[in-house]
């Protein structure tokens, strides 16, 4: 037992410096890329682009870090939130290896297969993306230039969230039809609304519309948790 | 200043990210085979976990590679390729673009020559997606002892988290969505007179109006449609046919691709007029 706690509280340290230089070198990105090319965005805009983009990334990164650690494991975690793709790549793979190598998470043996599984992953999505955007990139960017794919390029966005939404839709369908509705009419009454701002209602309604449609999940144990809370203080 | 966005220094940038990658996961694999090791799991087991996870991996890796050129158009290639190694995740990369496209009064529809707009969205883009770094390892070790311990335990309690984490992807989705129906966008520009200066108001302050550089029209709502119905049949198809279900990890891209080529036909088929529909004048004041 007490080496098992050793070796989780290890994994937590490296995970801890691991993940501060990921922050470190990260911000370093955008550092390098604007001194490169010579050219710092203006405070005013990065302000307003912040404060449209913090409440709803930073709301949905804490949602991501509630929900995903718990089943990631400690390793698997640190690598995961640096590398992303975690609900389509990462989750899904770590819990595949477990249930391969029968080992349950939350278990020394799930921690291993776990970390090893998740950093494997994030190995073979870099290589592929390197080799492919090394070996594809001329080839899409002759593509790009021809008019005739204008069409194509100009409706990327419809395209996307078309195709990304189709696949959420087909297991949440009762969860689209809020938030979409109250795009429509926001735009409706302004076309030119941000996306930031649009999102920001959309989010808003989808989680009302889900808390109502599945309210059996979380009324009963808020009543109760209501009710316990009650007692206890007449006590 | 042409290609700005993939010079040699920027794909040093891109290596450096890369090498960064290589050793995080290289430690963590060391430390974890060798403990695994102790614990007496056999190293045929660790293999097959090594050989099962890169299987699992190439797939959906392929799929990202796609949306990497996707961005790539507006963005280059070594940014889309950097942000989608590093917390990388195409729906979450987009917003941020395109929120900060949009203050700027541009679209990822279009190339980004300007370097300034660049910069703005290298920095959106990273200053959005940072945040959980910032405080995960303050969080971890009791997210994993407390919740961990309490989701095993309550089924409920999971699924409440899994529907509102996508309650709240369905919200960025559908407003991506919403702007494909009936949204536009427009740029704040001066109002200038015919010798083309500026024109003041009493106050002296400069006269602005909003002009509209995008729009939704017929050809955004049909592409639209047609994503949204090839997703569901190569869904329905990878499920149905058991040959097909190994595409099912790449059913993303492909509807995405193939909605792309129906606005390149419908462009081509549809009477000028109605392929260039929109609902609000490109050009025109809001």
């Amino acid at each position: 037992m007490s080496k098992n706690k050793d070796y989780f509280d290890r994994v937590h340290i490296w995970g801890a410096v691991w993940n501060y230089a990921a922050l470190f070198m990260m911000l370093s990105v955008p550092v390098c890329m604007s001194l490169v090319i010579n050219s710092w965005p203006s405070l005013g805009i990065m302000g307003k682009v912040v404060a449209t983009l913090a409440p709803l990334y930073w709301v949905t990164g804490i949602i991501e870090v509630v929900t995903y650690v718990p089943m990631l494991g400690a390793g698997g975690t640190y690598l995961s939130f640096v590398t992303g793709n975690i609900s389509n790549l990462k989750l899904p793979c770590g819990l595949n290896a477990m249930e391969n190598a029968k080992v349950r998470p939350n278990t020394e043996e799930g921690e291993v297969i776990s970390t090893i599984s998740i950093a494997v992953s994030s190995l073979t999505t870099t290589v592929v993306i390197a080799v492919g955007v090394i070996a594809f990139a001329k080839v899409f960017s002759m593509a790009g230039n021809n008019p005739t794919f204008a069409a194509a390029f100009n409706n990327v966005l419809p395209a996307l969230f078309g195709a990304l939404g189709a696949s959420y839709f087909a297991k949440h369908w009762k969860l689209g039809i809020a938030p979409i509705i109250c795009g429509v009419i926001v735009l409706f009454i302004s076309p030119a609304t941000g996306v930031g701002v649009l999102m920001f209602v959309t989010i808003v309604a989808s989680l009302v519309a889900a808390l109502i449609i599945y309210k059996g999940l979380w009324y009963d144990d808020f009543k109760n948790m209501k009710k316990a809370k009650k007692e206890k203080q007449a006590e | 200043m042409e290609n700005f966005k993939e010079t040699p220094l920027m794909y040093g940038v891109a290596f450096m990210v890369i090498a960064f990658i290589f050793a995080q996961s290289f430690f963590f694999i060391i430390k974890s085979w060798k403990h695994g090791k102790e614990l007496g799991i056999k190293k045929e087991t660790l293999v097959n976990t090594v050989t099962s996870s890169i299987l699992f991996t190439v797939p959906p890796a392929i799929s990202i590679l796609v949306t990497v050129f996707v961005l790539a158009k507006a963005l280059g290639v070594i940014l889309p390729w950097i942000r989608l190694t590093v917390i990388g995740n195409l729906a979450y990369e987009t917003v941020a673009a395109e929120t900060a496209l949009n203050n700027l009064g541009g679209s990822l529809s279009k190339e980004i020559t300007d370097p300034g707009q660049f910069s703005t969205v290298v920095w959106a883009m990273t200053i959005g997606s940072v945040f959980p770094l910032t405080f995960l390892p303050i969080v971890c070790k009791k997210l994993q002892k407390k919740i961990g311990g309490a989701i095993s335990k309550n089924e409920k309690t999971a699924k409440l988290g899994d529907v509102l984490s996508a309650a709240a992807f369905i919200g960025i989705i559908s407003a991506f969505i919403a702007r494909a129906i009936n949204g536009c966008t427009a740029i704040t520009e001066p109002v200038l007179d015919a010798a083309g200066n500026e024109v003041l108001n009493e106050a002296g302050e400069r006269v602005t109006q909003k002009v509209i550089t995008e729009s939704a029209g017929l050809l955004s709502i049909l592409t639209l449609i047609f994503a949204i119905l090839i997703m569901l049949l190569i869904i329905f198809l990878c499920r149905k046919v058991k040959f097909l279900e190994k595409f099912e990890p790449f059913a993303t891209p492909l509807a995405m691709f193939a909605a792309m080529g129906c606005a390149v036909i419908f462009s081509k088929v549809l009477p000028e007029n109605l392929a260039s529909f929109t609902w609000y004048e490109i050009g025109g004041v809001l």
